[in-house]
């Protein structure tokens, strides 16, 4: 695990993820978790986890709430 | 009031669509919807105030989200003595907790566990991890963007980041298995 390309792909495993690299990057990330076992397994648990907590957002804004800023924003006073 | 005021009105046309996610954040950071609610009528409010500050161009969601963690500091935080029973920066402290990864290593557990768990577990983290863990995973900011935010270095997002999913995963994984969602991996205790 203390390989330079180990090391490069759990350091930006977020980013890879979230596809946020360049291409090239990208390419040479899925190259090397095609080849080493252990970082693709830490990958697929990332990304089992992100999958997960994308999901968890939990509610959105209530009208009642949604209401009750415009209300304040369109008072008087403001 | 039917007035066309064309300030307010490019204000609410920008600020109107994050509401969500400010209800989401302050519900995480304050545990409580009606002190949430509160907390985004005030963070609303205070970013009408000073719209000018705003630069455009730059990531709306991100300077909203500063107004309402800094009123949240200020004017809603419970007042704790110790707040944080744990050391937060030592990569070492952190290594008493199993990984989760560990045991499951492709986290299949993930999708047994209801969003209601997910979301009890993450309130449970101490103030300081939760922020970053949902600034991060759940509302995408860039850990530059959370260092700015929180006003440490990026190390130091990082690694309360990792913490925070370590110590979440750990969490859920146990619940998982209380749940009888999987076998433990190996006896415990």
């Amino acid at each position: 695990m203390t390989k330079p390309r180990c090391q490069e792909a759990l350091d930006q495993l977020d980013e890879y993820l979230r596809q946020e690299l360049t291409p090239e990057h990208m390419a040479r990330i899925t190259d090397h978790l095609e080849k080493c076992r252990p970082c693709f397994s830490q990958a697929e648990f990332q990304r089992s986890y992100l999958q997960m907590i994308e999901k968890a957002k939990g509610q959105c804004c209530p009208d009642s709430l949604r209401r009750r800023v415009l209300d304040a924003l369109r008072s008087p006073q403001h | 009031m039917s007035d066309d005021d064309p300030r307010r009105a490019a204000f609410e046309a920008d600020v109107l669509p994050q509401l969500d996610a400010l209800y989401r954040l302050a519900l995480r950071l304050t545990t409580e919807p009606s002190r949430a609610e509160d907390l985004v009528q005030d963070t609303v409010l205070k970013a009408f105030r000073s719209w000018e500050r705003f630069q455009p161009g730059t990531n709306i969601r991100s300077w909203l989200f500063t107004i309402l963690r800094n009123t949240f500091i200020n004017d809603y935080r419970r007042r704790q003595r110790e707040p944080i029973p744990m050391d937060l920066e030592s990569p070492e402290s952190g290594l008493s907790l199993r990984a989760a990864s560990d045991e499951d290593p492709e986290g299949t557990f993930f999708s047994q566990i209801v969003d209601e768990k997910v979301l009890e577990a993450i309130d449970r983290l101490p103030e300081e991890f939760r922020e970053v863990l949902v600034l991060s995973d759940i509302e995408n900011l860039s850990y530059a963007e959370i260092a700015a935010m929180v006003k440490v270095p990026v190390g130091t997002v990082k690694s309360r980041l990792f913490r925070a999913r370590r110590q979440l995963q750990s969490a859920l994984y146990d619940h998982a298995v209380e749940m009888g969602y999987l076998k433990p991996a190996r006896a415990r205790g």
